[in-house]
Order: structure tokens, then sequence, then C-alpha cells
């Protein structure tokens, strides 16, 4: 187990208000959810002295304007003016989830107390994955000339893959989005709070890339999302109940082959960061109490229950069924609607809501008894983040 | 069957790395990037051999018959280039000859409900300008 296991914990979580498209800077935004987790900890800006985030926008094609359509730490530290500042990164690799958890080893080693970690997300104006030009560069020359234009299709052809190989059909897809767009209706701060969906809706809806319809993939908004981090002890004198970290792991997948993901690796990126994840934490899937799991394409959930070890490779569309992964089942998945229901926000999210749920915070969709909160911040396809949060740090 | 006279594609720019490949297909020719000590292929090519580290890389000819590995039907038109080919086919094809090097195509000459997984193709050269060719797949046998 590791030494550091439960010796960090989450306090506060803050929000911005989640817009389709881009009404005011992304800014504004991100700071709104880092005052609100400040504010929700019962903390003062002075007190902030650890900054961190990944500032990438998924968006090609549109230009990277720091304020604008990304919020750097540079940014954060100019509009905050923390007094007390001593530490803060912008990871490059590795997600949302990184960061964080390199916020958690900057408060390990003691160079900062009180680390707030936000994720801006911008909708440009336009056409979402801009691919303007005739040439096709780096790892694009092999999948640009083919009209494999964004993300989307790089997850269709793994999720097309894993469908025939395991004579299963998208039908029962719709369990999941089904679930996760009900759960959203428990989160206020979500973008399709207050739009139901239903099974017509899912089956009538448009076809983006086979296999994927319209709501197999999370709503392009503009929005931010922010937590606190610091000490156990620490978090134990604030507002808000703790959630401990009791483990976390990570494994950057190596994609040779561009944006084409391979089915073949995703159980790498995943296992991988699962297995130092339970092996830290001294947990198994079994004492998992409840789940997030990214689901920027409703696939990744799929990867992410067999990968991480819920389920059998192969089985988690039987596995998601018969009510196991609603907020009274056997393993509640994306409490808070996931980025299906959320918009667009990257991993952050599904992290505050393991956090939540650990501390027992999470209002009308809080799952009885959550003790173990486990969390999959992005799709193990690409990178591997996970993490344990839990109520009682024994 | 998809329409792709008014899709513009993207012209591929080679690179150090890439070079050989390009040119090989200008000459109507399968080139993959394969490793001289474990015997490794792979693609895209890639500095080292990431099954054995090994930096002893070379372009060899392999046979362009393969099997359809995963595909996706777009429908999507957010890239306007290939707006009026929509739905369209794109397939990642594993060539008999290099197997676990995944390369990318649209399936060419058959409707897109054609593409399956463990359908056999083999590689067809479209030419896009005088420098490149473009390597595509249509059914095998066909």
């Amino acid at each position: 187990m590791w030494d550091n296991r439960c010796k960090i914990a989450v306090s506060g979580v803050g929000y911005s208000k989640v817009s389709r498209s881009a009404d005011i800077p992304l800014a504004a935004h991100a700071l709104e959810a880092v005052k609100g987790a400040i504010a929700d900890s019962g903390l003062k800006l002075e007190d902030i002295d650890g900054l961190a985030t990944y500032p990438e926008l998924p968006a090609t094609g549109h230009a990277e304007v720091d304020g604008i359509s990304v919020v750097s730490v540079n940014c954060m530290m100019a509009m905050m003016n923390l007094p007390n500042l001593t530490w803060h990164i912008q990871v490059g690799s590795s997600n949302i989830g990184g960061a964080f958890q390199q916020a958690a080893n900057a408060l390990l080693a003691g160079v900062c107390k009180y680390a707030v970690v936000w994720r801006a997300m911008h909708n440009p104006k336009g056409t979402y994955q801009n691919l303007p030009g005739n040439m096709a560069t780096g790892a694009g020359q092999f999948t640009g000339p083919y009209g494999f234009g964004g993300p989307g299709q790089g997850h269709a052809v793994a999720y097309a893959r894993w469908l025939e190989k395991n004579g299963q059909t998208r039908d029962k897809m719709a369990t999941l989005v089904l679930n996760q767009r009900k759960n959203t209706q428990h989160n206020p701060h979500a973008y399709f709070y207050g739009t139901e969906l239903t099974r017509e809706d899912y089956f009538a809806s448009r076809m983006v890339a086979y296999p994927f319809c319209l709501f197999d993939c999370d709503i392009p908004v503009q929005g931010a999302v922010a937590v606190v981090l610091t000490t156990a002890d620490r978090a134990r004198d604030l507002a808000p109940t703790p959630a401990y970290l009791a483990g976390y792991g990570q494994r950057l997948h190596f994609e040779t082959a561009g944006r084409i993901g391979s089915l073949s690796n995703y159980m790498e990126g995943g296992s991988s960061s699962a297995k130092l994840t339970w092996e830290r934490s001294g947990f198994s899937p079994k004492d998992v109490d409840v789940a997030q799991i990214y689901d920027g394409f409703a696939a990744s959930v799929i990867y992410g229950l067999e990968s991480y070890g819920f389920c059998k490779e192969g089985e988690a569309l039987d596995f998601i069924q018969d009510g196991r992964i609603e907020l009274d089942g056997e393993l509640p998945l994306n409490t808070f609607g996931g980025s299906l229901g959320t918009g667009r926000i990257h991993g952050l999210w599904h992290i505050i809501e393991g956090a939540l749920q650990a501390s027992g915070r999470a209002g009308t969709r809080q799952v009885k008894d959550a003790n173990v909160s486990f969390v999959g911040a992005s799709a193990p396809i690409v990178t591997g983040t996970t993490f344990i949060f839990v109520r009682d740090p024994y | 069957m998809s329409d792709w006279t008014k899709v513009t594609r993207p012209i591929p720019v080679p690179d150090e790395y890439t070079k050989p490949f390009w040119a090989a297909a200008k000459r109507r020719s399968l080139e993959m990037q394969r490793c001289q000590t474990c015997g490794h292929f792979q693609h895209p090519p890639y500095a080292t051999c990431t099954q054995c580290i090994g930096v002893d890389l070379k372009f060899e000819p392999v046979r362009g018959q393969g099997k359809i590995y995963a595909y996706t039907i777009m429908y999507h038109t957010g890239d306007k280039r290939f707006a009026a080919a929509v739905p369209y086919a794109s397939i990642v094809v594993e060539l008999d000859d290099a197997p676990g090097a995944f390369m990318a195509g649209n399936l060419l000459g058959a409707d897109y409900t054609e593409a399956k997984l463990g359908r056999r193709v083999e590689v067809v050269f479209e030419d896009l300008t005088d420098d490149i060719t473009l390597p595509q797949f249509k059914l095998a046998g066909e």
C-alpha cells in the first residue's frame, strides 16, 4: 500500500455557469469556479498557495488565446494576484487528472498548503473540429487524407471493433446514456439539467460517426470546474467533510496510430493505471461503492469498466443493464450525469463527483453509505488517470 | 456509394520519418517501417522500434493484402472537405505481411455498408498530385 494513503484530501469544489457558447471570456468562467471552490472550503483567496491545471483546447484549428480559449496558470496568477503563492504547474500530458496528481504530490512534498486545480473548457464559434487547409502533416499524414477528421472517428473505430468482436449491438448503450441523463437531473450545474432524454430520442438521433449517435458524444460547452486540495490534517479543520485520496495511478497510452484509437491497447492504458490505484489504495473493484468513469464518448465507459477490472473484457454492455449502474444499484455510475450530462468539461468533474460522493455531499444523488469512490478521469484509450477517494481514512 | 469526386483530400506532407513510405507509394508499392533487430513492423513510422527499442529501422516492401481491423461510418459533416462523401467508410486495415501495423483508408468502390471486421481488402493507389500517391483500399478480388 501507498505510504501516503489518505494523507491528501479534496475539500471545496466550485463550478462556473456552463453555457453552450462563449458569451464571456473563458477566464471569467475559470475564476468563478476557482473562487467557488475556495469559498466552499471556507478559505480566503490569500490562503491559496498552489495552482495547477491542464489548459489544452481539444477543438482543433482554433487559436489558443490565453483567457479566451484556454486558461493557463499564468492567466490565473495574473487574475488572482495571490500574495502567498509558492507552487504552480500546468501539465502538458496525462490530462487534468495528471494536474490533480501533481498538486497532491506538491502538498505531500510540503511545498504548498492549499492547492487549487481547475479545468476550463472553451467552445469556439463555428465548427468545433475546424480542419482547414489542404495539407496533412505529422501523424495526420496517415489519417487526414482519409477523412479521419477528429477524435470522434478515432474512438468510433475502436467501438465498432469492440461491438463486432464481441457480437454486440449499439442498442444496449442506450441504458448508459439514459441513466446518465436521469442522474443529470440531480445536478443543477450540468448543461442538460432540466432536459430529459427518452429512449425514443436516443434511437431517433442522428449518427455522427457510426457506432456513435449524437447522444453518445458529449456536447461542447463553455465552462469550468475547480477543486481545493490540501493535506488531510488541514482538510479536517475546514468546513466540508474531506474526501481522502486513498490512491491514484496514471499511464499515458502510447498511440502509435495517431488519431486512430486501437482497441487492442486500450486495456494497457486503463489497466496499468488502475492496477497502481488498486495496489496503492488496498482496494479492489469489488470494494467500490460508486464509480465515475470518463465518458466524452460513451464507449470510453465500457473500456473503463473492463480495463479497470469491474467486469470482463467484452462484457461491459451487459454489465450496465438491469439497474446495476443506477443510483441505488450495485455500482452507481457517473452519478452526476457524466460529461454526457454536464457538457464537455473533461475529467475534473468526474474527480469532483468522486470526492463529493465520498464526503457525503452529493445531495439528492448521494449514494447511500458510499465510502469507496472510484474515478477514471480520462479515456483509457488516450491516457489513464484513476483515483480512489474514501470517507473513512483508515 | 460515396461520391469522392467532390472531396478535396488534404495532401500528406512527407517528413524525415515518412519520406520512404511516400516515395514507395508514388511507385505504387507499399513499404512499411520494420525493425531490423526484432522484425516488428510499425506504422506510422517512428524514431525507434516501439517493441524492442531498436534503432536500426528500414522500410521493406509488403504485399497490399489484408483485412479490415476496424472501421467507422462518417455521417457528420464537420469536416467540410469531406462533406460531399458522407456517409463514407473510414477503415483501419491490418496487412497480412505487417501484423500490428495499422493503416487507415477508405473503402473505395463499395457501399459503406460493406465495411465489416475481417473483410478482405487490397490496396489501390490514388494519385493526389504529381508527387503524392495515396494508398487506398477496395474489397479483395473485385
